[in-house]
């Protein structure tokens, strides 16, 4: 159960570790979707995929927003080594957070399989 | 500085050092093919790299020489695409990431205050599959059947249709080998900077150079073994006609640039991850302040480490990818960024606010902020997607590699040699030579790479042997060349005052650069054990702190100044807090690393041959090898047959639950994972992208069968595990027995994948769908053989009384695996026989 307070280190690489299962979840989930049933491209971006595409993203955006603003309640309960990781970890789950939304911005614009 | 065993007793200072020179003393003469120290393999990593560095380095004053004029044929265009190929291959492969993992073997323990690296054998092992695998690959610029395909290797031109000769069977079976070698390093990186660090050394107290490092190595675990994976495929394709990547059989060119990529983008980063590292040490030395934002850079390490793996297709935006899964890669090209701009910025801060001295390694640092800056530019350029259409196969790509990966890697390693020469041979280096050195380089790589920008934006294609006359890129091209000989002129001049300082160099006093870290507390050059005494270390900064630390160490007033047991001995700690755990024992010089080494040399150059008889025979030889070095472990006479420490100190680790080895194999697991992971990308990518992917219409893989092999290697762990259960508490009765059940369930679910595999009368060199069933059933069968193996010796050892209550520890190391295989094959059955049935063609 230790390892689930923000202070543990392993916190350092769940942020990441989330934008990486994004990533390839995204990046899968696209290609296998135009392999098997892609959506017409007049659609544009205006598809199901799209839809599902960013959902998912917003979901995981928020999440992450969430595990850092814990690991930043919980920074300022503790000092030394403790407060370094929840810091880091802090800082860490907000890039991952950015990262989430930022490259998965052009889901709202660019059509799925073209 | 406190300590949890201090010596009571004095001690002199002198006998202490003989009686550990005697534990720890390199052999001379034959016997120095045995050492497996880390300072010695090191420098023979970095010495050898070097050798690597100036043949690759000839290559390219080859290539410059041909590019300088048009219309030359100063070499054919089958020995020139020889050469490029060569050149990629070795500055890449043999050069870049050996001679930045000998920098870590060498500095880690000396920086985290340990005396060797957890592994000394995997170091031995590592160095001599470099030694070989570079000599095997080098040699075939000899016999001029060297790779030609470009050092990427893409498939079909690698492929045994437009590549009939040796030279990628060269490729692929040196690289392959000289990975072990990378492999090796990653993981007793990783465990020495997570377990052995000194009594106090928290995780947030670590040097910044061992948390790159530490990121490094963990990129090279999970990041090589795709390329492993491929290598493999590619070289099955080749030898014996398994089509992966040829489509009429149903696979696909393409999954080879997936797997090269997945690992070759990461590469760049794990090259420029401790280059880096180099440069957040040094600037706070000279700068004469700590670094600026040390939580920064640690986030900034992680950042890269996980992100860099996410741009891979950043490499293939050419190739017929949706438009949405570029823009996906185009804006994580664009997010590694933040992390690179962070660390520019941390170390400006720090120089800004320091009274930063410009000595000969800082004028290296700063010729790595201006180039690496611009190679970090173009990096973002390429990232767009339009612009990297325009530009792509230009000289424009190769331009910003060479900023990249020279300004990234090469002038930081320089800044390095030049900060760590002191240590290495105790004398300072020539001050005029280095400069010299440094402004011929620094204008000669200017002069060469600025210019192919420009080369490459006016079109000029990379990889063509000549061009005419009136194409408008002559004049580049010749200043180019003339400034690559002024770039090649500088490093001769660099290799010259390293070589000559051995010789002439000022004898350097102590700590020269009056530096932070744990190295210079070491004699210089330093002794084979490092330290006499083992300092209890609670600041990032303990020479600052306590400038006589490097004193009282020497004196042995720090913890485990103790010789008289005759074992190599350091803390073994916990990795968050640092708090000593155990006392881990490490094993003293060994022939068997070389005689792996040599047989896996064979079984290379058998397979270059086709011989496959005589490689199957020394497979088997090196499988001997490694299991003989494996059996002097633990309670063996060759390690630690007696337990006994003094009073008060933890126990030895073979006599815990939780030594190093465990996390070795926890790693080597991770490793293990990546290119099982690989692999079955490798099948659903097939499944779904190959155009003429044939799924047979009833899968041939028994479900029963491949059931009963589950349930055979479930019910074996579930052996192991109590096993291991009753160890923890001090129960060994019926251990053997226990053991040999194992191996009897282990035994079963190969006899049945082996049925299952025979019965599913597989046409691996048909279609693409059969080979890499074959393949993934292969790999079960090995990993299921090999749990029998080590369970079947765990049996005997308990016979020998070298494995029970007493010495608990490496059952737990083998049941790790028995886990693994369980989950591998449970993902085995799920994608090779389930999903077809449910999912169909």
């Amino acid at each position: 159960m230790e390892r689930l307070n923000f202070t543990h280190p392993i916190h350092l690489i769940v942020g990441l570790t989330l934008w990486s299962v994004w990533f390839v979840a995204v990046y899968s989930g696209l290609s296998v979707a135009c392999a098997v049933n892609p959506p017409p491209p007049e659609a544009r971006s205006l598809t199901l995929l799209n839809a599902g595409l960013g959902g998912f993203t917003l979901l995981c955006a928020a999440g992450l927003v969430l595990l850092a603003w814990g690991c930043c309640r919980t920074a300022k309960q503790h000092q030394g080594r403790q407060r370094f990781h929840a810091v880091v970890s802090g800082w860490l789950y907000l890039f991952s957070a950015f990262g989430v939304a930022f490259a998965g911005l052009p889901i709202i614009g660019v059509p799925p399989c073209l | 500085m406190k300590s949890v065993n201090q010596e009571a007793v004095e001690q002199d200072p002198q006998q202490l050092h003989e009686d550990l020179h005697d534990i720890w003393g390199n052999p001379k003469g034959l016997k120095a093919l045995t050492i497996v120290n880390h300072t010695t393999l090191g420098l023979r990593f970095m010495i050898t790299g070097m050798v690597f560095f100036l043949i690759g380095g000839i290559l390219a004053m080859l290539v410059r020489t041909q590019l300088a004029m048009p219309d030359q044929d100063f070499m054919s265009p089958e020995i020139y695409n020889q050469v490029t190929t060569m050149h990629g291959t070795v500055m890449m492969f043999l050069f870049a990431i050996p001679m930045l993992e000998g920098l870590a073997i060498y500095l880690i323990p000396k920086m985290i205050g340990a005396r060797d690296l957890v592994c000394p054998r995997l170091t031995s092992l590592g160095y001599f599959c470099y030694l070989f695998g570079g000599i095997i690959l080098t040699s075939s610029l000899i016999i001029e059947m060297a790779p030609s395909s470009g050092w990427f290797m893409y498939t079909p031109l690698s492929s045994k249709e437009f590549a009939p000769d040796l030279g990628s069977d060269f490729w692929l079976l040196g690289i392959t080998f000289v990975e072990i070698s990378a492999l090796s390093a990653g993981v007793e990186l990783v465990v020495s900077i997570l377990r052995t660090r000194t009594q106090g050394m928290a995780l947030h107290k670590m040097p910044l150079f061992a948390w790159y490092i530490l990121a490094m190595a963990l990129m090279i675990v999970v990041g090589f073994p795709p390329l492993i994976l491929g290598s493999v495929l590619l070289e099955l394709e080749r030898a014996v006609g398994m089509p992966f990547f040829q489509v009429a059989g149903g696979g696909d060119p393409v999954l080879w640039q997936h797997l090269f990529w997945l690992f070759g983008h990461p590469e760049v980063y794990i090259i420029f991850l401790p280059a880096a590292g180099i440069i957040s040490t040094l600037i706070p030395v000279f700068a004469g302040r700590p670094i600026v934002g040390y939580g920064w850079v640690v986030a900034a390490i992680t950042i890269m480490g996980f992100i860099s793996f996410g741009l891979w297709v950043h490499h293939m935006f050419t190739i017929g990818i949706p438009q949405l899964a570029q823009a996906f890669f185009s804006a994580a090209s664009m997010l590694v960024a933040v992390p690179t701009a962070i660390q520019v910025f941390v170390w400006i801060a720090t120089l800004w606010l320091g009274k930063p001295k410009m000595k000969l390694p800082m004028l290296w640092v700063m010729g790595f902020l201006i180039i690496f800056v611009c190679g970090g530019l173009t990096g973002v350029m390429l990232a767009l997607v339009p612009f990297n259409w325009q530009v792509h196969d230009t000289h424009f790509v190769v331009a910003h590699m060479h900023y990249v990966l020279v300004g990234g890697m090469f002038f930081p390693l320089i800044a390095g040699l030049y900060y760590w020469l002191p240590l290495f041979s105790g004398r300072m280096p020539s001050e005029n030579l280095g400069r010299w050195g440094f402004w011929l380089t620094f204008l000669g790589f200017n002069g060469t790479f600025l210019i192919m920008h420009w080369t490459g934006l006016l079109g000029m294609p990379r990889r063509i042997y000549t061009y005419e006359a009136g194409s408008g890129w002559e004049i580049f091209n010749l200043l180019s060349s003339i400034s690559s000989f002024v770039l090649s002129a500088g490093i001769a001049m660099v290799l010259l005052d390293i070589a000559l300082h051995f010789r002439f160099g000022k004898p350097a006093k102590h700590n020269p650069w009056n530096a932070d870290t744990l190295e210079w507390a070491n004699t210089m050059p330093p002794s084979a054990y490092n330290f006499v005494s083992l300092p209890n270390v609670e600041t990032r900064h303990p020479l600052w702190d306590d400038p006589n630390l490097p004193h009282t160490m020497a004196e042995g007033k720090h913890s485990l100044a103790v010789a008289s047991h005759g074992r190599r001995e350091m803390w073994g700690t916990d990795p968050i807090s640092g708090k000593v755990r155990e006392i881990i024992h490490l094993p003293g010089n060994s022939w068997w690393p070389l005689f792996a080494a040599a047989a896996l040399a064979v079984v290379c150059l058998s397979l270059l041959t086709k011989v496959y008889a005589l490689a199957g025979v020394f497979v088997m030889i090196a499988g001997i090898f490694l299991l003989r070095w494996s059996w002097e472990n633990g309670a063996h006479p060759k390690a630690a047959p007696d337990a006994g420490v003094k009073p008060g100190d933890p126990p030895l680790h073979s006599r815990t639950m939780d030594g190093p080895g465990l996390w070795a194999m926890g790693v080597f697991l991770i490793a293990n994972g990546s290119f099982y992971l690989s692999y079955l990308f490798g099948w659903f990518y097939l499944w779904t992208v190959s155009p003429q992917w044939q799924m047979p219409e009833s899968p041939p893989l028994s479900l029963i069968l491949m059931g009963a092999a589950g349930v055979a290697v479930l019910a074996g762990c579930g052996v192991m595990e109590k096993l291991v259960r009753g160890l923890r508490q001090q129960r060994d009765a019926g251990l053997g027995a226990g053991f040999y059940l194992a191996a009897a369930l282990g035994a079963l679910q190969v006899g049945l994948t082996g049925w299952a595999l025979w019965q599913a009368e597989l046409a691996p060199t048909q279609t693409s769908h059969d080979a890499v069933m074959l393949v993934g059933l292969v790999y079960a069968l090995f990993h299921g053989g090999l749990a029998v193996v080590l369970t079947v010796l765990q049996g005997l050892r308990v016979g020998y009384g070298y494995v029970g209550a007493h010495a608990p520890f490496e059952p737990g190391v083998v049941a790790l695996l028995w886990r693994y295989n369980v989950v591998t094959f449970g993902l085995l059955i799920g994608a090779l026989a389930v999903l077809p049935r449910v999912l169909g063609g």
